[in-house]
């Protein structure tokens, strides 16, 4: 019979994660509880990228290697923005991306957050009042949250995520 | 090799004269050659230039270069160890080489776009960089135009939408993707015309994160550059900013201390071993590998960790200065280092083995995504892309910068050109570049990092290896401030190789190919 105690003390049958960081699992036991009380088990996240210099998105994609492996905690990286319940976007926007940024957010189901995540996406940063950029990403989307960095690193990244949810539970 | 460097004056005193050629050739700091051509004489010396094999690796516009011209256009031609460029000056109207020069097509559409010239006889003239939403007639580089936020159009009538080739036939159907994609990757627009499963032509759209690179640098004092500089791609950090700060020690004649010299290479090596470890997780995924991805991936954020360590930056960013380096690295540090490599090494080839003993992988990479050699020269293939397809140019090797000549990487030369090659070669040059990071920390000398030396005027051209491939700069310094920063990265050449390497593939291999030759979208967008 199976019951949470035999789930618990029964051998895994997968091997131990190769490598583990005690700040990345500390953080991770966090963000799961808010996940759970906040969204219900788990927080579905698309990217857009509006003009990032791609370091951002490397950030935001080593958070699937398995140092962080963030899907244990209750986040996924979806395909389509009709799934997602938050938006990460990286980059100044650009002017050539003004429009598919907006269709982006406009395909989401509500409610929706939207994060701004590196210092570009923040306030335009070095690219800030130029011709090619609107500037952060605000100037076209109710941004909830702002991740600064150049690029923020994950655990950066998650901490920023975990102060969204808290954010969302609290209001 | 000396003869080899004189290939393109030996050239040039043959479509010109040598008579002739003496009052207009000028020798840059980087061994290039400037040769001032009248209009009359610019046929037939591209033509000569292109019975010679020379390969056009840049073209570029700049304004009040010469008296006598609006624009001065500039044509990088490269041929082994010789770089030639000639200097057109021209006032709004140019023909076009795009005929004999393939890759001069994009090259001209940003001078069209960025200037306004017009190229006779192009024939492709669609704008590149500013997209539908951009008013007509505006052309950023101009020095007219001061840097400043604009007002875009908000929507996009559907007459006006970008017309991309269009491919018709019974059967044929066209999948658009993006500039919006499914993975966490940045924006750019395929469109594919499919016949079944079989790709039968690609076109790529790109330009969608255009930021502005080369307008903002302007008037910068090149202090205030080299963060532009690292900004134009992410994981090429350290590889732009040491073209940037090259040039501009060579226009300012600033000799580098030796330490700083072997600092920038381990720098450069560490971000060619994380770049080619992403790659090649991502192709592992891209085949729904992930025992073998995942090798590669903790590898890599185990590369990040080491890089945060060394540096405080995990992308190696803020360290490269102009005449060296911001900071030191200590002994103890690469000591550090250096056990970290060996470790490293050994876990590289237990991952290594295991993906490639796997034969669902194996038949996935192999004659996938082939790149023909023939296609080298015509498109400025380059960096592991072109070495996998019988390509020869490392600039490490054929131009080499730094201490290069002293620490020359291994020739790597496949021939195959799919994406099991490319997989292959990028594999040989980690294992490289853990060798040369292993010799660089027991050979490195004491001393200074950095040399203080004034700034002086003028300009040059620069190029380093990046992990993609050949990076180009040109920087000119006019009255202390950047008159001029022309990038032209890896990835901007190589985009148009996908095109071809898709042809007759499946659809569903194309993520694939494309993480195969994994391109910068910043680095092509600016």
């Amino acid at each position: 019979m199976v019951n949470a105690l035999t789930c618990l003390l029964k051998k895994k049958v997968t091997e131990e994660l190769p490598v583990r960081s005690e700040d990345v699992e500390a953080l991770g036991r966090e963000i799961k509880t808010t996940i759970d009380a906040a969204f219900g088990r788990s927080l579905a996240i698309r990217e857009l990228d509006t003009g990032s210099d791609n370091a951002t998105e490397i950030e935001i994609n080593n958070l699937n290697n398995p140092f962080y492996d963030v899907e244990r905690f209750g986040i996924t990286f979806v395909a389509s923005p009709r799934h997602a319940d938050v938006l990460l976007v990286t980059g100044a926007v650009t002017h050539n991306m003004a429009i598919a940024a907006r269709k982006t957010y406009d395909a989401m189901p509500s409610p929706k957050f939207v994060v701004a995540v590196g210092d570009d996406a923040c306030d335009g940063g070095i690219f800030s009042g130029t011709y090619a950029v609107l500037g952060g990403a605000d100037k076209i989307l109710p941004v909830d949250m702002k991740i600064p960095g150049n690029p923020p690193t994950p655990i950066q990244i998650l901490s920023g995520l975990l102060a969204l949810m808290k954010k969302a539970r609290a209001e | 090799m000396t003869t080899d460097k004189d290939i393109g004056i030996r050239a040039a005193q043959e479509f010109l004269g040598s008579e002739v050629l003496r009052n207009r050739i000028s020798a840059g700091s980087n061994n290039e050659h400037y040769v001032f051509i009248e209009e009359s004489e610019f046929e037939s010396a591209i033509a000569h230039l292109a019975a010679n094999k020379f390969v056009l690796i840049s073209l570029f516009c700049c304004e009040g270069f010469t008296a006598n011209a609006a624009q001065t256009l500039f044509y990088v031609f490269e041929r082994r160890t010789s770089i030639l460029v000639l200097v057109r000056g021209i006032n709004g109207h140019a023909t076009s080489i795009a005929g004999i020069y393939p890759s001069a097509s994009w090259f001209e559409r940003e001078c069209r776009d960025g200037f306004g010239v017009e190229f006779e006889g192009a024939f492709d003239t669609r704008r590149l960089f500013l997209h539908e939403t951009y008013p007509e007639d505006f052309h950023p580089l101009k020095k007219a135009f001061k840097n400043a936020a604009i007002t875009t159009k908000k929507s996009v009538d559907p007459a006006d939408e970008y017309p991309f080739r269009e491919v018709k036939g019974e059967g044929v159907y066209q999948v658009p993707v993006g500039p919006v994609h499914a993975g966490i990757i940045e924006p750019g627009h395929f469109r594919f015309s499919v016949i079944g499963e079989t790709i039968f032509n690609l076109e790529v759209r790109m330009f969608y994160k255009h930021r502005g690179i080369e307008k903002l640098a302007e008037g910068k004092s090149p202090l205030d550059c080299i963060s532009i500089a690292e900004a134009v791609s992410g994981d090429e950090s350290v590889a732009n900013a040491t073209a940037f700060c090259m040039a501009v020690e060579q226009i300012s004649q600033i000799q580098i201390p030796k330490r700083a010299w072997y600092l920038r290479t381990i720098l450069l090596e560490l971000e060619r071993i994380c770049a080619h470890l992403g790659d090649q997780a991502g192709m592992l995924v891209d085949v729904a590998f992930p025992l073998g991805a995942n090798q590669f991936s903790v590898l890599r954020e185990e590369c990040f960790r080491e890089n945060d360590r060394l540096t405080g930056s995990r992308f190696l960013r803020g360290m490269v200065a102009i005449g060296g380096l911001n900071r030191d690295i200590s002994k103890t540090q690469l000591d550090v280092l250096n056990a970290f490599v060996q470790q490293m090494r050994k876990r590289y080839k237990i991952g290594l083995k295991i993906v490639l003993s796997t034969a669902s992988v194996i038949d996935r990479f192999a004659t996938t995504g082939v790149i023909r050699p023939a296609l080298l020269r015509p498109l400025n293939i380059t960096g592991p892309a072109a070495r996998a397809s019988g390509g020869k140019v490392d600039v490490r090797i054929n131009h080499p910068y730094g201490i290069y000549e002293q620490f020359a990487p291994k020739p790597q030369r496949l021939r195959d050109g799919d994406v099991l090659s490319r997989f292959t070669i990028k594999a040989s040059e980690i294992m490289d570049s853990f060798d040369l990071l292993e010799r660089l920390i027991k050979a490195i000398p004491e001393g200074d990092i950095n040399s203080d030396a004034p700034i002086r005027d003028g300009y040059t051209l620069a190029m380093v290896e990046s992990a993609r491939g050949q990076n180009l700069c040109w920087v000119w310094i006019k009255d202390s401030a950047i008159e001029r920063y022309k990038v032209r990265t890896a990835s901007f050449s190589n985009w148009l190789a996908i095109e071809h390497a898709v042809q007759g593939n499946i659809v569903p291999d194309f993520p694939v190919i494309n993480k195969s030759l994994n391109l910068s979208y910043a680095g092509t967008d600016l």
